[in-house]
């Protein structure tokens, strides 16, 4: 299954993300995800980006938070809401929210 | 004459809800009810943005631009506006690897002459003990 995994909070409550294994995971930072591709917590960066995935941010939320693509670790890919439907239409077979 | 004190501490990011929002929204509205008070009576508002709630003060907040919402940088600065004392706690930006560069100090623009203080979370508990009511967000 290729899967992307859309990840909305900074605090994520779940294990969910930890325990998926798909054979391509697409995980794409939105709203206050955006936080994991930025905020180094006491130096070190979210676990999140250490995980085996590709790794997304959404360009708006990051601006509207006032981060810059300076920020952003250099695993994760900038991408725009176009870029979004085309990772949905055509990288991935399904699609789920954390 | 009384002087009715209130604190609002932001502990959440902004954006993923209005809770943030909100904390600014209640502490700029306390400033308006004096109409309903007796005279020489006041009601003042402190507002400390603690843990994840340090990342509200950022600045360069583009949501208005994006999503044609006020920005929570501008609710810090109308606050400021206000004189109302607006502290950030300053281990939390630390543990961010923030500094006074990254975030929103003042709102000179608008004319306000409050800054917003970076202190030591020590601090930021003093101004708890001295509140009469204290409104978590």
């Amino acid at each position: 299954m290729k899967l992307a995994v859309f990840v909305s909070d900074y605090r994520v409550n779940v294990d969910t993300l930890e325990r998926l294994n798909p054979e391509k995971l697409g995980i794409i930072f939105v709203q206050n995800g955006v936080y994991h591709a930025t905020v180094k917590e006491n130096g070190n960066s979210s676990s999140l980006l250490k995980k085996s995935a590709n790794h997304y941010v959404l360009l708006d939320d990051l601006d509207t938070r006032g981060l810059g693509n300076s920020d952003v670790a250099d695993n994760v890919k900038l991408v725009t809401y176009g870029d979004i439907v085309d990772l949905i239409f055509n990288e991935y077979d399904k699609t789920a929210w954390l | 004459m009384a002087t009715t004190k209130l604190g609002f501490i932001v502990q959440r990011p902004p954006y993923k809800s209005e809770n943030p929002k909100l904390a600014l929204t209640h502490a700029i509205a306390s400033q308006s009810v004096e109409v309903y008070l007796n005279d020489g009576d006041i009601v003042t508002a402190d507002i400390a943005f603690v843990g994840d709630g340090v990342l509200n003060c950022k600045k360069d907040q583009k949501a208005m631009d994006l999503y044609k919402l006020t920005s929570t940088e501008t609710h810090v600065k109308m606050a400021l506006l206000l004189d109302l004392n607006v502290l950030v706690c300053k281990e939390d930006l630390d543990r961010f690897g923030l500094t006074e560069n990254d975030i929103v100090l003042n709102a000179e623009e608008f004319g306000a002459e409050m800054t917003v203080k970076v202190v030591p979370f020590a601090e930021i508990t003093k101004m708890m003990e001295g509140v009469n009511h204290l409104l978590f967000f």
